[in-house]
């Protein structure tokens, strides 16, 4: 119970300076990226900045103890659909990225808005050795978070 | 943002009540346990005591899991395959997981205690360490001790002001306000007009600008407070409380020579009972046993193994991938939780300029800059030789970006960042290490992010037993991230486990096969 009530307070805490925040990166944070930055980034720049933390440079995924998915050659990429249901409520151990259902704790969440999530999936399924033709939409994003 | 300013600050009460003492196993009764970490080494200790078979199945080549320490000479390989060397010199170290023990952990202090693991001071707060903004005070960074001090003050000069106008009367009798006021000038270091401003009660809070000496020249210097509008502004407020944290509180303590050191002793206590390089690949049980197939991934055989019971302490990250025989309710609970992002990074310099030029031994100092934490170390105070620095520990979208980038970048960045606090870091900087947790093999994550509805729908159905398998581990518990968790998260288990183990079996003593 004093876990929740000290979360709620960080969270209402934290919420108050991230507002003040939001700028262009500052060369002090030696090309880190702030929440400001990733509202406007295209795909290229959240996958280098986020999802290859854990796909990797080439999407080639990895493997140790268990594994994160390749997104090279991978035939669920086909969908795109579950691709944005993905990264929108997060699968497993991989986090969720929709304002919605993103999660906190006495760090902010990352968040990525519809079209920050339409832009990185457009940017995977047409790199990495992937040729999808169709693309996903901030629009049918939205649609999908529900 | 002040991401880990905040630090893992939620109250968190170990239920730790001393040491278990299980009654004897059943004959020939069997355990096996998964992951060699804290709660699986835990789980393997007490319940071979109480006279079980038990084996162990390590992923790793080494035993402790998330308690780790990283060494001068040790090479560690991320997913990726970016390897990196460490370069401290002997008795340097960091600590990439867990560095800290709350004297409430008591279930740690206790295995520490029993496994010969000696324990010093960790320093939390350090009234000389800075808190720092690269917004406010021109970017410089301020000591811990002048804002706690001014923040208190104008805070005590303003409900002291306020009681003077009979602004609060109708909740605070006469009386009361006599002895709030009495109260707000000794906790606020307010002068007798009830107003903090530079003067002796003051800079006994907050410092002097030159310090009071012996002699003709003694004779100190009066600092001047900050005033309340730039303090309010700055933001520097959110990292006062921190050290007041119920799991930050004095006192804490640390293994000598690094956390790494608990996991280290429960692997020579435990010997042979571990196996090593074992990639657990699938769990099975019926009614009659559990199986775990694993891989040798040293030698690349395949093979199973056999007992009565399972303690299993995968991390969900990894658990989550398994194909395994368990019933829906615990399935979905452990396919419920993502895992947090987390990047240490240990730096080495060439002298310990923190404390020889700065006065700061031990402690903490907190930044909005992305690396947010600078850790001096509790250890080897007034070396003259080199020193490591937790050069940044890194969470949410700081955390993300430096788990992608590959370990010397992030290297770099810590540096780059804390040149903003600490100058010398240009002239003084030899090396360093840098662990992002989505990156660590063997673990995919840094801890297991529970909410408040996915605790009410999966926490219970994750703990409680199924068939013959029950988790342990931080993620089953109410201390996420904390290795108390591991461990009461284990005890609570084997508890269970052992009942579980003699209701099943005979009155004769022999194994039960229910």
């Amino acid at each position: 119970m004093t876990t929740t009530r000290n979360r709620g307070a960080i969270a209402a805490l934290l919420l108050l300076i991230c507002a003040a925040g939001a700028s262009p990166a500052r060369a002090d944070r030696a090309g880190t990226a702030d929440a400001g930055d990733l509202a406007t980034a295209d795909g290229q720049y959240i996958y280098s900045h986020i999802c290859q933390g854990c796909h990797m440079a080439q999407g080639q995924g990895a493997e140790g103890a268990g594994h994160y998915p390749a997104l090279a050659g991978n035939p669920a990429l086909v969908s795109w659909q579950y691709m944005a249901l993905t990264i929108i409520n997060g699968r497993r151990n991989m986090p969720a990225f929709s304002a919605k259902h993103a999660v906190g704790f006495f760090f902010a969440p990352v968040v990525l808005g519809d079209a920050q999530i339409a832009a990185v999936i457009n940017y995977v399924r047409t790199h990495f050795g992937n040729d999808f033709k169709d693309a996903a939409t901030a629009d049918g994003v939205h649609a999908l978070d529900r | 943002m002040y991401q880990s300013m905040q630090s893992l600050g939620f109250a968190a009460e170990s239920n730790f009540k001393g040491p278990v003492k299980l009654s004897a196993a059943p004959k020939g009764a069997s355990a096996l346990v998964l992951g060699a970490g804290l709660a699986g080494m835990v789980a393997a200790y007490e319940l071979r005591q109480a006279g079980y078979r038990v084996q162990v199945l390590e992923y790793n080549a080494r035993a402790g899991g998330r308690n780790w320490t990283l060494r001068g000479g040790d090479r560690y390989t991320e997913l990726g395959g970016f390897t990196q060397e460490c370069r401290f010199d002997p008795g340097l170290y960091i600590n990439p997981g867990p560095w800290r023990l709350p004297y409430h952990h008591r279930g740690m202090l206790s295995y520490c205690q029993r496994l010969g693991v000696a324990l010093e001071p960790f320093l939390q707060v350090n009234y000389n360490a800075y808190v720092h903004s690269s917004r406010a005070f021109g970017g410089k960074p301020q000591r811990l001790r002048t804002v706690k001090a001014d923040y208190h003050g104008h805070i005590a000069e303003l409900l002291a002001k306020s009681v003077q106008g009979h602004q609060l009367d109708a909740e605070v009798t006469a009386e009361d306000q006599e002895k709030l006021l009495a109260s707000l000038r000794f906790w606020g270091a307010l002068d007798k007009n009830l107003k903090y401003v530079r003067g002796d009660a003051s800079n006994d809070r907050r410092g002097f600008a030159r310090d009071p000496g012996g002699g003709l020249k003694g004779r100190p210097t009066l600092s001047e407070p900050v005033g309340l509008h730039d303090l309010l502004q700055s933001g520097l407020w959110s990292a006062l409380p921190i050290g007041e944290l119920y799991d930050m509180q004095t006192a804490l303590f640390q293994p000598v020579g690094g956390m790494g050191k608990i996991g280290e002793a429960f692997a020579r206590e435990l010997g042979p009972l571990i196996r090593y390089n074992a990639k657990v690949i699938e769990i099975q049980q019926d009614a009659r046993g559990v199986s775990a197939t694993f891989e040798d991934t040293a030698a690349h055989g395949r093979q199973t193994v056999q007992a009565d019971w399972c303690v299993c302490t995968i991390p969900l990250s990894i658990l989550s991938q398994i194909p395994m025989k368990v019933g829906q309710a615990m399935s979905e609970a452990i396919a419920a939780v993502p895992y947090a992002a987390s990047v240490k990074v240990g730096l080495q310099f060439k002298r310990r300029f923190w404390e020889q030029d700065e006065q700061i031994y031990g402690g903490i100092t907190y930044t909005d800059l992305p690396i947010s934490t600078i850790g001096y170390p509790s250890t080897g105070l007034f070396g003259g030789g080199k020193g490591v620095l937790l050069g940044g520990y890194i969470w949410g979208l700081d955390g993300a970006q430096f788990t992608a980038m590959p370990p010397e970048e992030r290297v770099r960045t810590a540096v780059e960042n804390g040149t903003h606090i600490h100058p010398q870091y240009v002239q003084e900087f030899e090396n360093g290490v840098a662990v992002a947790w989505h990156r660590a093999p063997f673990a995919l994550g840094c801890f297991g992010l529970w909410t408040e509805s996915t605790r009410a729908q999966h926490y219970d159905n994750l703990c409680q037993f199924d068939g013959r398998i029950v988790l342990a581990g931080e993620h089953a518990s109410y201390l996420p991230a904390w290795q108390e968790g591991a461990v009461t998260s284990a005890l609570d288990a084997i508890d269970r486990l052992h009942r579980r183990a003699l209701a099943a079996a005979p009155a004769t003593g022999s194994r039960g096969t229910t």
